[in-house]
């Protein structure tokens, strides 16, 4: 490596402390904090409830941009807060607003018509009597249903808990 | 130049004065808050805890409870209005369910909104091992009420919100 190439490598690596540099590095450390504490949100996913999809100790983002413009959609995974954003749930919507949700022995029926889900991998006997699903609000569940029902963390959420949808 | 030096040593006191103020005369906020710390900290349990802390520990979960607390659980029976023995008696047969515990508190909102009364939104997290080696983990939204008593914030109401309705 010549000297001109060694000295733009050393420029980049340890740039001059100008003005300049400290006030990028703020800016840069500002927008940053901003960007992935109001818009992607780390997350580290603790707990089996969706998987196969997302395994536990899985690292992801929410995305909390998705439905700013438009509703989630049935099997779209989000991300459901609880009192902040420290903790959220991670599930997939299974029915929207005004519809009819059921289990009967494991399968899922909206309206009475049993549902395609290939995301569900494991075996699953549960049974749930029918129930309206409130206006603005999405019926959740996890992707993982070889528990007993009692023990899954599912049911009707409100669209303003609705945080966004993870990135992958 | 005297003048400047005069004028450093001003500002440093001024600076460590607001930082004495803060640190010896904590918000009500504050007191708040660290009686969430320590409602964390006396439930926590670890493994082989020996009878001596778990007697401190009780008492100490006792001390953070007005003369009355009401629980509003809507999975569990156990809604009802509690005195401070009763919740002794309940934290300790709970603790006694786990070979190890902890309890952690995050997202805390605290508002007032009466004199000598705190509202406080939070996320709960549970996590541990039951005696019968059961891996625990569960996370509930609740809204607490504490009330301040003879300058001091004890709670009085537990209400757990069903962020997830079947």
């Amino acid at each position: 490596m010549n000297r001109g190439a060694l000295g733009k490598v050393r420029q980049f690596f340890f740039p001059p402390l100008t003005m300049g540099f400290f006030i990028r590095i703020f800016l840069i450390a500002i927008t940053a904090y901003l960007f992935f504490s109001y818009i992607c949100l780390p997350l580290q996913i603790k707990g089996n409830s969706m998987e196969p999809t997302y395994r536990s100790r899985g690292i992801n983002f929410c995305w909390r941009l998705r439905y700013l413009f438009s509703k989630p959609k049935r099997h779209d995974v989000v991300v459901v807060r609880f009192a902040g954003t420290k903790v959220m749930l991670l599930k997939r919507v299974v029915g929207l607003e005004g519809e009819r949700v059921e289990f009967r022995d494991g399968k899922l029926l909206v309206n009475g018509r049993p549902m395609e889900e290939p995301y569900v991998r494991h075996p699953c006997n549960w049974n749930l009597s029918p129930r309206k699903v409130d206006d603005n609000c999405v019926y959740v569940v996890g992707d993982n249903r070889s528990m007993p029902i009692e023990n899954h963390y599912f049911g009707q959420a409100s669209m303003e808990r609705i945080m966004g949808g993870p990135i992958w | 130049m005297v003048k400047i030096k005069y004028l450093i040593i001003a500002f440093l006191i001024v600076m460590v004065g607001i930082l004495a103020t803060f640190l010896f005369f904590p918000s009500e906020e504050k007191k708040v808050k660290k009686k969430f710390a320590l409602l964390s900290e006396h439930m926590s349990k670890d493994p082989g805890e020996n009878t001596f802390i778990m007697a401190n520990k009780i008492k100490g979960i006792s001390a953070l409870f007005g003369e009355n607390c009401n629980f509003t659980v809507s999975d569990y029976s156990l809604s009802g209005n509690y005195t401070r023995e009763e919740i002794s008696g309940i934290a300790l047969r709970g603790r006694a369910h786990f070979s190890n515990l902890g309890l952690k508190f995050y997202d805390l909102k605290v508002s007032f909104p009466e004199k000598d009364l705190a509202q406080v939104n939070l996320t709960a997290r549970l996590t541990g091992r039951s005696v019968y080696g059961e891996h625990v983990d569960e996370t509930r939204e609740l809204m607490c009420l504490l009330k301040k008593v003879e300058r001091k914030w004890l709670f009085s109401s537990f209400e757990v919100i069903e962020v997830l309705k079947r």
